[in-house]
């Protein structure tokens, strides 16, 4: 598959379409949804699928297969989406984690068994855009956390602690929303 | 064991998404045995990636591979273009184009939107059949929003949807304008309008 799509990237540098279309067809899915985790606005996160693909396509010629092809287009799209958020000046939200809450409390709060999507997705909207990017990568497409670390730039120790602290942060953002429901 | 607890502990969604290695997997397992909380979190984190995984989400589709593959023809188009001034020619392609688009998006929605049901929050909003206007016109993607508001006002022409991402505007002509002369305006407008085509309502 990896081959595959690295010779599907070499035919698209040399301007063979159907060979784009190929690849769109392989990575539009994961890379859109990776966008959207990212942006929460669907609108937008197409545009930037389609920001992304248009730069394959012009630059192709330039891969030298020294990374792996989801790795390289995934790298792609993670810097477009620090691009609009700094288009956007978006405030970055909480990196803090609270003083109060209990993480033990959290994961026997019943949450494996509520299947609390909403909760979820709320709770994945508190999180920077650096962590988000690390949850996204490394629990929608289960990547490697060097894979993540190239992805986003940073050595891997980084991308480490960035998935600890948006742990804590989940699970302190969902405690306390189920919490509120229960009381409720 | 040859790393600490908090070491250890850094690995934990690593473990959750299956990409540690045999060693360190085992290494994790036999921590987790002695520690509740780090099993508890660990289940947690489970649950969290099963629920991400799980979720469904509308892509862009064929209708973004039709968008991408307009922009790239004209991408390839552009110094051809510019050499030779073939305006008709490029303008053909990107109504095939825009044709080819509509007709893999009628597809796309007769086959999705029945096993799917109503979309979450905003979707996309789709030059389909039941859309408003008379007209559907797509404009250079060059022309300053100044020069579309003059040829609009000019010719009694309103804007009422778009535009769609593949750049399609749909227009109704204001009261007291006319039809024919306001089509004819647009497509004297070479420059600025692309394409111009009878809304199919």
């Amino acid at each position: 598959m990896t081959e595959n799509h690295h010779f599907l990237v070499q035919q698209v540098g040399k301007g063979d379409k159907q060979a784009l279309a190929a690849l769109y067809r392989a990575y539009e899915r994961p890379v859109y949804k990776f966008i959207v985790s990212r942006l929460n606005d669907p609108h937008e996160a197409a545009d930037i699928l389609h920001e992304v693909f248009m730069d394959i396509w012009r630059v192709a010629a330039s891969f030298e297969g020294r990374s792996q092809v989801r790795t390289w287009i995934f790298g792609i799209a993670y810097r477009k989406v620090i691009d609009a958020h700094r288009k956007r000046s978006r405030v970055t939200v909480t990196d803090e984690v609270p003083e109060t809450g209990d993480v033990a409390e959290a994961a026997d709060a019943g949450y494996a068994a509520k299947q609390e999507a909403e909760h979820l997705r709320f709770c994945m909207g508190t999180l920077s855009d650096d962590h988000r990017s690390a949850v996204s990568l490394a629990f929608y497409e289960d990547m490697t956390c060097a894979e993540i670390a190239e992805i986003a730039g940073v050595p891997e120790g980084t991308i480490k602690s960035r998935l600890h602290h948006a742990k804590k942060l989940l699970l302190h953002c969902l405690s306390g929303r189920i919490r509120g429901r229960a009381v409720a | 064991m040859t790393r600490s607890r908090d070491e250890m502990e850094l690995d934990l969604a690593f473990l959750v998404n299956g990409t540690l290695s045999e060693a360190e997997m085992a290494e994790m397992e036999a921590l987790l045995a002695e520690d509740e909380l780090l099993a508890a979190e660990r289940d947690a984190l489970a649950t969290i990636r099963a629920e991400m995984q799980a979720e469904e989400i509308r892509t862009p589709g064929e209708f973004g591979l039709a968008r991408l593959m307009r922009d790239v023809n004209r991408d390839a188009a552009a110094p051809a273009a510019a050499e030779t001034k073939v305006v008709a020619l490029r303008s053909r392609t990107w109504m095939w184009q825009a044709a080819a688009a509509v007709a893999v998006l009628a597809l796309a929605v007769q086959a999705y939107l029945p096993t799917t049901g109503a979309p979450q929050g905003e979707g996309y909003v789709l030059a389909g059949a039941s859309a408003p206007g008379a007209l559907v016109v797509s404009f250079a993607p060059d022309t300053p929003e100044l020069q579309i508001r003059d040829l609009l006002v000019g010719a009694d022409l309103e804007i009422v949807s778009g535009p769609s991402a593949l750049g399609l505007y749909r227009l109704d002509v204001l009261d007291g304008g006319d039809l024919d002369t306001a089509t004819a305006a647009l497509r004297a407008a070479r420059t600025i309008v692309e394409s111009v085509e009878n809304a199919e309502n």
